[in-house]
């Protein structure tokens, strides 16, 4: 652990991060799909007799995306690197070390593109409409360059089929399992909300006549992709690897999130989502006139929604890594989880921001937590550490913490028995109950076993326990 | 003509499909049979005014629309649900019944989302003025609606009778049993007797399933009638525009149109909820167990809960006094605030109307985090 801890209170790190990014998504998706909807308008107003007025709304068009892909696109992107640094330093540094370049070549396709968006924005009165159209192409060339290089590297964090940390075979890992069956997906969706995006410009026009029309070429980029995304989101799923499948599939044990796995839920709700696309454009199509603000909005929301599910159950999948079977969601090496000495010594030896703690204090624990648990819990908000452990035990919890990892979604505990004790007493403490780590340790517990809860040690005998797919609703 | 058949009016007819096709055929012959042609003819002439403000007339079919997913999912559960086995019937459907878990989790998320929308439903009608003469009506029987969807919150919480739900339950009733006058009453007929216990569920439960989707739906057919026999309201600012600047949509179905992606986004929002965060069920309620850490109760009563809190000791009959005293006032304010166009008073109103809106949220809020 070297790196300090970015405590973000009831919300939690993984929130921010998430709320950040699922934002980012859909404006960089338009971003992309709005260069190639460009395009195609440019081209299909030539054919309009009332051409010129269809560029006239184009330019209309082009402030909206200027304004949200330069302002909230480039907000949010920093926002979500930024975020995801705090939250995971390793995982980040792991990546720049290996696709510095695939970074390098996507920060020169972000500034081009910004640049031929600007060109293409203040050439409207200037320009030919065909240089108007070239200019167009090539920012969503270039847009779409950047999503190529991205894919890779985001693909990389759970799929990265050959590469390992000791052949860093940087193909391998960019042209992962997952990179065609992701970019295809992203290349579908980005239409589809460019589609979206039309609509919601569209509802501005007064002129019911000419909003009809514009409303039907938006209407064909919208239906292809909320057909198609559900069933590509299959092919994405064969990629996965096996302990992932698990997890996805494997459903939610115990009477807290019922019995359908996070597989049948994630197609639930991309069935519905894909449905309510398909039948709200429809509606439009039959009624392009009444189409308004709010519509047009609420169909942006259930892309919205859909693209929250993906992420959601996606990230569901990646526990208890953040990079898949390299890096463990509580910043440990699995290369250095195989070394018992490693794993199992003293944990404060190891970790390099604490503040220097004395050992066997509440403080420590506090710190074992800050260190190994803050990175997806909360003490008592998002994800609520208070909750989970609302059935502990004083005797209870060191055992769990051994054996939290054989449930497949919590990664190995790095410390010795007194990290342990100190971890628990702390999360004891957060409910009001008083003890003394050290009274916590093995050979105390060994006199007093009478009030453990889980006598099989299998870490499922008490309800609310995070196990295999559950997430609950704190 | 047969007896008891009517005749199929001239402008019904220019507007039926022909005759000699099969839609025209079943028209007349139901128009022949039901003279309700000036029904249809209402409904096809319904307009909605068009303004800036256009858009919070859609809280109150979205409110419908929960509504509608409520008494869905509610026959649903209904079917494997069993007071005399709460917690029993209530794992079963969340264990072993084919989707039960979802359609549960739907009917927890789309009632709290129906409170949440008729919530912006009333403050929207409120800031736009819209329980002045002569709406007086709809405005009552929408506060009492909106009291009627809490209650059945209310009800339909314990029901599940896990550990959340009774001590949830058992803090509200004890709150209710302070209040004055009624109070004590009111407690022990909802309990039964003198605590929670499964006698509380009976009651509970037909409260929930038969009293009060009868009486919401009593309220929600006069709301509605009320709406169709005087029309829309037009806040200030639309009223006064002259006849030839006025726009309206028509009901069917252009402004229909408009609000069906808004109920397909509802839908796939409570889809969304449900799939990510299922509704939990807790251990089966202790009666003699410990409360768990930290209960609170549903945040739509959060803002009267935390409010009671500043009213310690003696004063919590104040503070309870001040929670009859806001509906009450509510209820008052269409025969208080009558001027059109708004006057000094209406200022007032708009004023008491933002602190009261801004005290809800702030004392939600800190309700939630404390």
């Amino acid at each position: 652990m070297n790196y300090p801890i970015w405590d973000v209170g009831g919300l939690g790190a993984g929130l921010v991060v998430a709320i950040i990014a699922i934002i980012h998504v859909l404006i960089s998706h338009v971003a992309v799909g709005g260069g190639a909807f460009l395009v195609v308008a440019e081209i299909w107003s030539r054919r309009q007799p009332d051409g010129q007025r269809v560029r006239d709304w184009l330019h209309t068009f082009a402030t909206f995306f200027l304004v949200y892909t330069t302002v909230l696109g480039a907000t949010t992107g920093v926002g979500i690197w930024f975020s995801v640094q705090l939250a995971s330093a390793e995982a980040i540094s792991l990546l720049i070390h290996q696709f510095v370049f695939a970074w390098a070549i996507e920060w020169v396709f972000f500034l081009s593109e910004l640049t031929v968006l600007y060109l293409y924005y203040y050439g409207f009165k200037r320009n030919t409409p065909r240089m108007q159209t070239f200019l167009a192409g090539a920012y969503f060339v270039i847009a779409w360059g950047s999503l190529v290089v991205i894919n890779g590297i985001l693909t990389f964090m759970l799929t990265p089929g050959a590469w390992t940390i000791e052949n860093k075979d940087i193909a391998a890992g960019f042209f992962n399992p997952g990179y065609f069956p992701a970019l295809l997906i992203r290349t579908v969706t980005m239409f589809l909300l460019a589609g979206l995006a039309g609509f919601l410009v569209a509802s501005r026009i007064r002129d019911e006549e000419f909003k009809g029309r514009i409303i039907q070429f938006c209407v064909k980029w919208v239906i292809p992709g909320a057909i198609l995304v559900p069933g590509l989101g299959y092919w994405y799923f064969t990629t996965l690897p096996a302990s992932t499948v698990t997890i996805l599939a494997g459903g939610t044990v115990g009477v807290v999130g019922g019995t359908l796995s996070a597989l049948t839920r994630m197609a639930i709700l991309a069935g519905v989502a894909g449905t309510s696309l398909v039948l709200g454009t429809l509606v439009f199509a039959a009624y392009p006139k009444t189409v308004n603000t709010i519509a047009a909005i609420s169909m942006l929301l259930v892309a919205q929604l859909g693209i929250m599910g993906a992420e959601f159950f996606r990230e569901m999948g990646r526990k208890p890594y953040v990079i898949h079977g390299v890096l463990y969601s509580n910043g440990l090496w699995v290369k250095d989880a195989k070394d018992p000495a490693r794993l199992n010594g003293p944990y404060l030896e190891k970790a390099k921001w604490h503040g220097g703690v004395a050992s066997g204090t509440l403080a420590h624990g506090e710190q074992v937590f800050r260190l190994q648990c803050a990175s997806c819990h909360t003490r008592d908000g998002y994800r609520s550490v208070v909750y989970r452990t609302r059935n502990w035990t004083a005797g209870f919890g060191s055992r769990w913490l051994g054996t939290m990892h054989d449930m497949g979604v919590m990664p190995p505990f790095q410390g010795d028995a007194l990290d342990k004790a100190a971890l628990v007493a702390y999360v004891l403490s957060l409910r009001g109950e008083t003890v003394d780590p050290r009274d916590l340790l093995p050979d105390r517990q060994a006199t007093a076993q009478g009030d453990d809860l889980d006598p099989d040690g299998s870490g499922q005998a008490l309800p609310g326990l995070e196990v295999a797919g559950a997430e609950v609703g704190r | 003509m047969a007896d008891h058949m009517h005749t199929v009016p001239e402008e019904a007819l220019k507007e039926l499909p022909p005759a000699h096709k099969a839609l025209g055929k079943l028209g007349r012959a139901l128009l022949a049979r039901f003279p309700v042609w000036p029904i249809v003819d209402f409904l096809r002439n319904k307009k909605v005014p068009e303004h800036r403000h256009a858009a919070w007339y859609m809280m109150g079919g979205l409110a419908l629309f929960f509504f509608a997913i409520q008494v869905f999912t509610g026959i649903l559960l209904m079917v494997y649900y069993r007071p005399a086995e709460p917690w029993q019937s209530v794992q079963r459907i969340v264990m072993e019944v084919p989707y039960g878990n979802l359609m549960r989790s739907i009917h927890h998320w789309s009632a709290n989302l129906m409170i949440l929308t008729l919530f912006l439903h009333m403050f929207s009608a409120y800031f736009m003025k819209a329980y002045r003469a002569p709406r007086e009506g709809t405005w009552l029987v929408g506060l009492a609606l909106l009291g009627l969807c809490m209650a059945f919150g209310f009800s339909g919480y314990l029901l599940p009778w896990d550990d959340l739900s009774f001590f949830a339950t058992n803090v509200g009733l004890t709150e209710m049993e302070k209040a004055p006058g009624l109070g004590p009453w009111l407690a022990s007929l909802l309990r039964g007797g003198p605590a929670v216990t499964t006698d509380t569920i009976g009651r509970f439960y037909v409260l929930h399933v038969v009293v009060l989707p009868l009486a919401v739906l009593g309220l929600i057919g006069m709301h509605l009638l009320f709406v169709q026999i005087q029309g829309m309201s037009e806040p200030d600012s639309f009223a006064a525009l002259p006849a030839c600047q006025k726009k309206h949509k028509k009901f069917f179905f252009d402004y229909f149109a408009s609000e069906i992606p808004v109920w397909l986004a509802a839908f796939a929002l409570l889809v969304a909820l449900s799939a990510i965060w299922p509704r939990a069920l807790e251990a089966e309620a202790d009666p003699f167990g410990a409360a768990p850490l930290g209960i609170k109760p549903e945040w739509y009563f959060l803002a009267q809960y935390q409010a009671l809190k500043l009213f310690p000791g003696k004063l919590e009959y104040a503070g309870m006094a001040l929670m009859g005293i806001v509906p009450l006032l509510c209820a008052l304010v269409p025969f208080f605030d009558r001027a059109v166009p708004s006057d000094r008073r209406g200022t007032w109103i708009e004023r008491a109307g933002v602190a009261l809106l801004v005290g809800f949220v702030v004392l939600t809020v800190w309700g939630w985090i404390s």
